[in-house]
């Protein structure tokens, strides 16, 4: 990754972060906004309720005050206290009740028996607990049996008629039903639902044990002003909470998977005397527009942080260029310099640290081609005098005993002439024969300045190091007195393809076996092997000699070099060549008494 | 002299005029109201007004002649004769022949009747049955049994009701049903010109109606005869006449005797009759009467919860239904025997829709006579109970009674009179053994109100 990939990177990651940062700090923000505003809607909600109840309650508490004032009803307790008769009172709480609008009512006789029951008139002659509440002057909540099997959540008030003792009762109640749920005060968006408590299971007693355990929640009890509510089971976790702890119980509601379908609800416990659970008031807060808003909010937040990465990016760019383009120049002056260009320069802007940094490269590049001009002049005058040291050396070899031979000819002359033929034939087959041998140093060197370009052509490597051991391995066993030396081969079965100049290549190797050969005066083994790997085929040429120090080996490719006496130093020299030539690599592996192998690493074909 | 004389005049025509405004008086129209059907078996107030039956219960129960002057049994109750009054003619003219009663035998019980067949021979009826008969002459002073005409003397089905009774049909014309006198009546002419008979009329309406003064007779059921009283109305009430009993369902859950009679044991008699029907009722866990068989004592009618859920033995039969129909009285005696038996253990809904499937139904049986073991087999037959072979003597009643009650599937629970509050124009209103009104012999002091046959009093 490059500096200015970097650069964008880190730039982008952090413009985004704190985009995000910031969004996700509004929409907590916005949220607990929201929260802290369902809390005080609900909470008002909650006050106007008891606000309402308490209305109710009051209302029943007249009703039931202005009955048990009646002239008649005050008759009727009379009569119920002298006679002791209830059955002309059969029908009497039916009537009052239509009377005075309510929903319940029972009239209870001296004995706590029922008298007369608006709700249940089958229920006379049975006690009735709730007479006993009428000191307390407070109205309450009762669930009240029904004859059809169901119950009734009311609110109830208890007066006593006429004041003497024993009394008569006066039970009258309102009913909690969808009426009272439509008559409460809501605001937009919400709901108020009622969960009425399943009574005890069929049975005369009109008043169920208070410690009866808490029932499983049924869907059903569960109704609002306009009904059953149809997502009642969604509502059990909050309204059970409620049951069983007898406090405010506050979650959100989720209807649907859709956040938009949830509610922030409120379930709140309606008790009776005792203290017992006998209805779950629920305040459901849509939450649809919060959601709404958050969802505006998030796509704000989302939209500005696109823009702003948009942004980051660019000016990342803007910046990342700024920043990086000295650097890149920098970087592509090296590889310019690295490849050989020595004119290159870099720009040099600015008093900052990159251009400190450029001027210091142009000035190292100056001076790193100053030196290398040195060295190379160096070099070359070096090489010079090696040619010229290899040439004087190779000819001198032959000049002295052409001037040995002219001398003794200059000094023969004076021989008869009988000798001085034999000294001349003698003298002039050396000649001869220096002369060939100088003509044969002259075309060695004639050979290396003229090199041939490879053509290439595919071959395996196996065919190619075969034809080298099978022409060295006749033309060793074919010279007498020579030392004894054994070939061997390590050439893997696979085949291995190369693109390659066959005649180069197999020159190349000749030269190596040769100087394998040359290092095994006292006989050896001259191994040839080969294989592919990693795509290059790598050819071996060793030999079981007396080896090279690292210096020899350091020196071993410099052309005119040789560790022989009569060498001319071009043989490895022309193997590198024809190597380099094929892309490929040599190497030396040697030690002093360890032998020499020489590793040729060539491109395969495959 | 003269002032003898005089004082003697005076007195005579005091005494002619105290007669002449004590008589009966021919004519005028009684209007009456009722909530049931005039013309439903048994007890429809119309039936015994337009027809007659070969016999008939005087005012103590006691079998009369009626369209038969005289029978006779042969064959140890197997063979009955029946010799029919001679001279009788139905309302249209046609002469009541021992064909005409056979047929309308035939129609009006086309099986499962108390005789096996039934022949006209000569100037007489006779019923031959495959077990005893003993009471027969009883059974057909039912109402049941009346006798109509079922075929003119032209040989089609007559248009309307014809029978040989008092009174004959002569409209009906917006929920009223008007009956003329029969002038050829063999028993004599009714007193009552025309009787009007305004049916399905409510209670509350009757009672309204009467109030100012558009009817003569209404109803008074037993929970408001105490009211009545209290009013001081002239009310006109039977003896316990009409036996309120809940009969179980045999089949289904309730069909171990035990779960029944330990429902019969839950339910509080006392309760219901002296507050739903305002001590009007007569307790009873018998089927007929204390003042029919003086044994009904000896049957228990207390309420003995502690049995009944001994003898439940822990099993809770499901949801039961109670079938109540009727006003809503028999509803609010419904939904108290239902909060009875709910102590009891067993959990009872209360329904008013008799037609479908019920475990229990509350119902009311009509005593017709004050033939005991006539009317105990009309209660079973009423309840689709096949009723024991009649036996002779107080104990044979007894054991048969005592069988039926054993199955446990009709508990008695309230004998309940029948009343009538009566306007003051209508005179000698008495009431006929099933606790119907005799209107036949109930006559009208003013004669002139809303009389449309006035010309007919004599």
């Amino acid at each position: 990754m490059s500096v200015r990939q970097k650069l964008l990177l880190l730039f982008s990651l952090t413009v985004a972060g704190a985009v995000a940062a910031v969004a996700w700090t509004v929409l907590v923000r916005v949220r607990q906004i929201f929260d802290q505003r369902d809390q005080r809607e609900t909470a008002l909600f909650v006050s106007q309720f008891q606000r309402e109840f308490q209305h109710r309650s009051a209302e029943v508490a007249a009703a039931v005050d202005r009955l048990s004032a009646q002239e008649r009803v005050r008759s009727m307790a009379f009569e119920l206290v002298q006679s002791g008769d209830p059955a002309p009172y059969l029908t009497e709480a039916q009537t009052l009740a239509t009377d005075a609008q309510l929903d319940f009512l029972e009239i209870v006789g001296p004995d706590g028996n029922v008298v007369s029951s608006a709700q249940w008139p089958a229920r006379f002659a049975y006690p009735e607990p709730a007479a006993a509440a009428a000191a307390t002057q407070t109205p309450f909540l009762k669930r009240e049996e029904l004859p059809d099997g169901s119950d009734a959540l009311g609110l109830f008030a208890v007066r006593a008629v006429g004041g003497a003792e024993p009394a008569v009762h006066l039970i009258g109640g309102k009913r909690l039903d969808e009426s009272f749920l439509a008559d409460l005060p809501v605001a937009p968006g919400m709901q108020v639902y009622l969960y009425g408590e399943a009574g005890a299971p069929a049975s005369a007693s009109p008043a169920p044990p208070a410690s009866v355990a808490m029932r499983e929640f049924d869907a059903r009890r569960l109704f609002g002003a306009n009904g059953a509510v149809a997502d009642a089971a969604r509502y059990q976790p909050l309204i059970d909470a409620a049951r069983k702890t007898g406090k405010d119980a506050n979650a959100i509601v989720y209807l649907t998977r859709r956040r938009e379908d949830s509610v922030n609800a409120t379930a709140i416990p309606l008790k009776d005397q005792a203290g017992g659970v006998l209805a779950v008031l629920a305040v459901a807060l849509a939450r649809a527009e919060m959601v709404e808003a958050q969802q505006r909010i998030r796509a704000i937040a989302y939209g500005v942080a696109a823009a702003g990465i948009l942004l980051a990016i660019a000016f990342s760019l803007w910046t990342a260029a700024r920043v990086s383009r000295p650097i890149e120049q920098l970087a592509r002056a090296a590889e310019e310099v690295a490849a050989g260009n020595w004119e290159t320069r870099v720009p040099e802007r600015g008093r900052d640290e990159v251009s400190v940094l450029a001027r210091s490269f142009n000035r190292m590049v100056a001076e790193l081609a100053g030196q290398r001009e040195r060295l190379m002049q160096s070099e070359r005058v070096a090489a010079w005098r090696e040619l010229a040291r290899r040439l004087a050396h190779e000819l001198k070899n032959p000049l002295f005993p052409l001037q040995l031979t002219v001398e003794n000819l200059t000094r023969a002359r004076a021989l008869p002439a009988n000798e001085f033929d034999e000294v001349f034939r003698e003298s002039t087959q050396t000649l001869a024969m220096e002369i060939a041998n100088l003509k044969t140093i002259i075309g060695r060197f004639s050979d290396f300045s003229k090199m041939p370009k490879p053509q290439l052509e595919r071959i395996d490597a196996k065919d190619t190091l075969a034809r080298v051991r099978a022409l060295y391995e006749v033309a060793g066993a074919a010279s007498p007195g020579a030392a004894k030396i054994t070939f061997g081969s390590e050439i893997a079965d696979e085949p291995m393809p190369m693109d390659a100049d066959p005649e180069l290549l197999h020159r190349a190797l000749s030269n190596l076996v040769l100087n394998a050969m040359d290092a095994m005066p006292e006989g050896g083994t001259v191994t040839l092997a080969a294989r592919a790997i990693d795509g290059k085929i790598e050819m071996r040429v060793a030999d079981t000699g007396t080896g090279l120090t690292p210096e020899e080996c350091e020196r071993l490719f410099t052309p005119y070099y040789t560790t022989r006496q009569h060498g001319t130093g071009l043989g490895l020299a022309i193997v590198q060549s024809v190597v380099a030539d094929h892309a490929g690599t040599i190497a030396v592996e040697s030690r002093p008494g360890g032998g020499t192998v020489f590793v040729i690493r060539l491109p395969g074909a495959g | 002299m003269l002032w003898r004389c005089a004082t003697s005049f005076l007195l005579v025509s005091a005494a002619l005029l105290a007669w002449g405004r004590t008589r009966p008086h021919y004519g005028g129209t009684l209007r009456v109201e009722i909530a049931e059907d005039p013309w439903q078996r048994p007890g429809g107030i119309a039936r015994r007004l337009v027809l007659d039956g070969l016999t008939r219960a005087d005012a103590s129960g006691a079998t009369q002649p009626a369209l038969a002057v005289d029978w006779n049994s042969e064959n140890q109750n197997h063979r009955w004769q029946f010799k029919l009054r001679p001279g009788v003619h139905f309302q249209d003219g046609s002469p009541l022949t021992p064909i005409a009663v056979v047929a309308s035998l035939n129609t009006a019980c086309p099986s499962n009747c108390p005789w096996s067949a039934i022949h006209a021979v000569g100037g007489s009826v006779i019923f031959t049955g495959d077990e005893p008969m003993p009471n027969l002459p009883g059974l057909l002073a039912g109402d049941e049994y009346l006798i109509a005409l079922t075929i003119t003397s032209e040989g089609k089905p007559p248009e309307g009701v014809i029978g040989t009774g008092p009174f004959q049909v002569s409209g009906f014309l917006n929920g009223v049903l008007t009956l003329a006198a029969n002038e050829n009546c063999w028993a004599g002419r009714p007193f009552a010109g025309t009787i009007e008979i305004r049916a399905h009329r409510a209670v509350r309406d009757q009672w309204l109606d009467w109030s100012v003064g558009r009817t003569d007779i209404v109803e008074v059921p037993p929970e408001q005869m105490r009211q009545a009283q209290q009013q001081r109305l002239n009310i006109v009430s039977s003896p316990p006449v009409t036996l309120l009993a809940v009969q179980i369902a045999e089949s289904g859950s309730l069909e171990s005797p035990l779960l029944r009679q330990s429902m019969a044991l839950g339910i509080d008699r006392s309760a219901l009759s002296n507050v739903i029907f305002q001590k009007q009722g007569e307790v009873t866990a018998s089927l007929l009467p204390a003042n029919l068989t003086g044994y009904s004592f000896l049957f228990p009618v207390e309420r003995d919860l502690a049995k009944a859920q001994q003898l439940r033995g822990g099993i809770t039969p499901p949801l039961l239904t109670l079938a109540a129909p009727g006003d809503a009285t028999m509803q609010l005696a419904a939904q108290r025997i239902a909060l009875n038996l709910r102590e009891g253990g067993f959990n009872v809904q209360v329904t008013g829709d008799a037609t479908q499937h019920v475990d229990l139904t509350l119902r009311e049986f009509r005593l017709e006579g004050n033939q005991p073991q006539a009317a105990l087999e009309s209660i079973a037959g009423d309840a689709g109970l096949n009723p024991p072979p009649p036996g002779q003597g107080d104990m044979a009643l007894f054991q048969s009674e005592s069988e039926i009650l054993g199955r446990y599937t009709l508990i008695p629970l309230l004998y309940l009179p029948r009343a009538f509050a009566v306007s003051g124009r209508v005179r000698d209103l008495r009431l006929n053994p099933d606790g119907s009104p005799d209107l036949a012999d109930a006559s009208l002091l003013d004669t002139a109100r809303g009389d449309s046959s006035r010309g007919d009093a004599p």
